[in-house]
């Protein structure tokens, strides 16, 4: 019997779906696949064609829920924002797609996305990675005539791991209306950009000889 | 004895000279020309960290000022560890964190004291009640919408992505209501300004604890609560509303005084939602160069929202400076913020009631009056200065109630007085008090400061004694 793409796509959508309620009333960690396959009424190798691993399946969560709010943070800027406003309003978008995953963002987070990995933990992790850079790579040209040609590897790192610290945080911000996580966020949006237009000496050439290595 | 912020400055512990890298002499001069060519910074951030670094300097050099007298006697030992509790403190304070949130409310009292500091600081601190501070506007709409629920452009028309004005640790903007087209003035708090305040208090206590100058330390500790109380509660705009609404009903339409109405639908603790009012602020309004009978209405306006607050609400409007009143094109005065206000509890009415009995008429009831407020030990009772002072205080708080006809607050002496002795009561280190004395002086001080400002003539005592009598 040949299974549709109709077919195919609710059985993934079923799987994400189960799978997103079992994360949020187990946590990521206490739920394996056996869970998910059970819920799903599905069988075993049934999941493993949809999702190689249980980290790809809930960074794919994730990934849907950054990619649906991309279009929405497009809409909003106004165009006179500068950086460090741009970079703001892009990661808080994201935080309020991710904001029905918070219950487990962190656990995925810190298998999927850690500073200590492998980059390629899963292709969904690192589409997220990748995606999320190339708006970053496109706010810094727009919007900051110091790097026009682009940001150094060492701006992308210190700018990667101030938004692993902030998401790090919001997962387990306990203030009202999580209001801290903005403090912190418009704080590090805000170090980040001065960084890249404050020149301490010498600077500039321990950039260009990172870039030609 | 009068310091100079100069002074001042100068007297802060040694390695304070190379906080942040720049000596103190440097810091001095770069302020001094940054105020006579630049009046302000360009650029938000910068505007706000250049005054935000000034008002720590200043605010440290006063805390080290009152510090330093208090152990001016001691051995050199524990004069020793005390410079270093003072300078571990101090550092703690330039150093503040986010907004520097009670700093920043430091200097705006300080701004209200001419003559204390010099008038380019006053006025450059001054600028801080209505001037648009750093908080972007994708950083607001996150906050709004956490508070409620929806962008601020689909809860109002024509909302003003720039803020017109700064507030009570946040920022104002401006829209209409859907539908009425009411303008409406709308309050947005920083976000984590109330978790920063306490968070800075927690620390300048800790620092301060070992210090434990003299025996009033546990007093002090009572009055260092009070004032964590007070920027606690101008962190909580639902609190602020409900004060806003009990002044808004003691005035009526011939007091020619309007507090603003606010609509709880579109306030939380973290937003305020209220009526916009039309007018300028008291330093664009005196460069109007208005009339002396222009001043003196709105001298006795300010003087009656302070009266009748007093006895009709129960309430201690305390934090009148330039930033909280606004003059009306028709010749109203607005009254706008009511972050910092104090609700008499039965003992402080108590306490209210005896000084109104006794004040002019009675030496015994007075001296008793004395004791009271200052919350005197029976040892304190018999030292003949500490007396004296506290005496002369109130005769200087009183005089203009006392004045017969119209006081002449443009008279700088009078303030002058006021400054020397509180400086006085503060260097004798007299400072046992009851805490609602705390929210008294700053209302006192401010009033007095608007009114020297607007050099207006006031009857006081005629309002004093309509305002009593009436309630």
């Amino acid at each position: 019997m040949r299974i549709t793409a109709e077919k195919k796509r609710q059985t993934r959508q079923r799987i994400m779906d189960v799978a997103h309620n079992l994360f949020v009333d187990k946590g990521f960690e206490k739920t394996t696949t056996r869970d998910i396959v059970a819920a799903a009424g599905i069988a075993a190798g049934t999941l493993f064609n949809y999702f190689p691993t249980k980290e790809a399946l809930a960074m794919t969560l994730l990934a849907e829920a950054l990619d649906r709010t991309e279009a929405e943070f497009g809409g909003r800027l106004q165009g006179d924002e500068d950086l460090a406003e741009a970079l703001f309003a892009h990661v808080a978008a994201g935080l309020r797609g991710l904001a029905p995953h918070r219950r487990y963002v962190g656990e995925v987070l810190e298998t999927a996305m850690s500073p200590f990995g492998s980059n390629a933990v899963c292709e969904a992790a690192e589409r997220v990675r990748l995606d999320h850079l190339e708006v970053v790579r496109q706010l810094l040209v727009s919007r900051c005539p110091e790097v026009s040609t682009g940001p150094s590897f060492i701006a992308i790192h210190l700018y990667w791991t101030l938004y692993l610290g902030v998401l790090a945080f919001w997962a387990k911000d306990e203030s009202p209306n999580r209001e801290d996580t903005l403090s912190v966020l418009d704080h590090s949006m805000r170090i980040f950009a001065e960084s890249l237009t404050t020149h301490s000496p010498g600077q500039e050439e321990v950039i260009d000889e990172a870039e030609n290595r | 004895m009068k310091p100079r912020i100069a002074e001042l400055i100068a007297a802060l512990p040694e390695d304070l000279d190379r906080m942040e890298g720049v000596s103190v002499d440097e810091t001095w001069h770069r302020l001094m020309d940054d105020l006579a060519w630049r009046p302000a910074p360009t650029g938000r951030l910068r505007r706000f960290w250049a005054l935000g670094t000034l008002q720590a300097k200043i605010a440290a050099a006063y805390l080290a000022y009152w510090l330093r007298a208090g152990y001016a006697d001691a051995d050199e030992k524990r004069r020793r560890l005390n410079e270093t509790h003072l300078k571990a403190a101090l550092k703690l304070l330039g150093g503040m964190g986010y907004l520097r949130g009670a700093v920043m409310k430091m200097g705006q009292i300080l701004a209200n004291y001419p003559d204390v500091v010099p008038e380019q600081f006053a006025d450059m601190l001054g600028r801080l009640h209505f001037e648009a501070p750093p908080m972007h506007f994708s950083l607001l709409r996150e906050s709004f919408r956490n508070e409620l629920g929806k962008d601020p452009e689909e809860v109002f028309d024509d909302f003003e992505t720039k803020a017109f004005a700064a507030a009570s640790l946040g920022q104002v903007h401006r829209a209409r209501l859907k539908g009425s087209g009411q303008r409406v003035a709308i309050k947005v708090q920083y976000p984590g300004i109330a978790r920063t305040i306490h968070d800075d208090f927690r620390n300048m206590k800790a620092a301060a604890f070992p210090m434990r100058l003299g025996g009033d330390w546990d007093n002090l500790k009572l009055q260092f609560d009070d004032i964590r109380r007070m920027l606690d509660l101008e962190t909580d705009y639902e609190q602020e509303a409900e004060n806003q609404r009990i002044a808004r009903l003691a005035f009526r339409e011939g007091d020619g005084v309007v507090v603003p109405r606010v609509y709880p639908e579109y306030s939380t603790r973290r937003v305020l939602t209220m009526e916009y009012l039309d007018g300028t602020h008291l330093g664009a309004f005196m460069a109007s160069r208005p009339s002396q009978e222009l001043r003196d209405r709105h001298g006795t306006q300010i003087t009656l929202t302070s009266f009748r607050l007093w006895y009709q609400a129960k309430m201690v409007y305390a934090d009148p400076h330039p930033g909280n009143y606004l003059f009306m094109p028709d010749g109203r005065l607005g009254l706008i913020d009511f972050g910092c206000c104090h609700h008499f509890t039965d003992q402080d009415w108590d306490f209210v009631c005896e000084v109104d009995r006794v004040a002019n008429t009675s030496e015994e009831g007075l001296r008793r009056v004395l004791i009271r407020a200052a919350d005197m030990t029976p040892k304190q009772q018999t030292e003949t200065q500490r007396m004296k002072l506290m005496r002369e205080w109130c005769d200087w708080v009183w005089e203009p109630l006392f004045h017969e006809g119209p006081f002449d607050f443009s008279d700088s002496d009078y303030f002058h007085r006021g400054v020397a002795l509180y400086g006085e009561l503060v260097r004798r280190r007299y400072t046992r008090s009851l805490p609602v004395n705390i929210w008294l002086s700053k209302a006192f001080f401010g009033i007095r400061a608007m009114l020297a400002h607007l050099a207006a003539r006031v009857d006081m005592g005629a309002q004093w004694e309509q305002e009593r009598a009436t309630h």
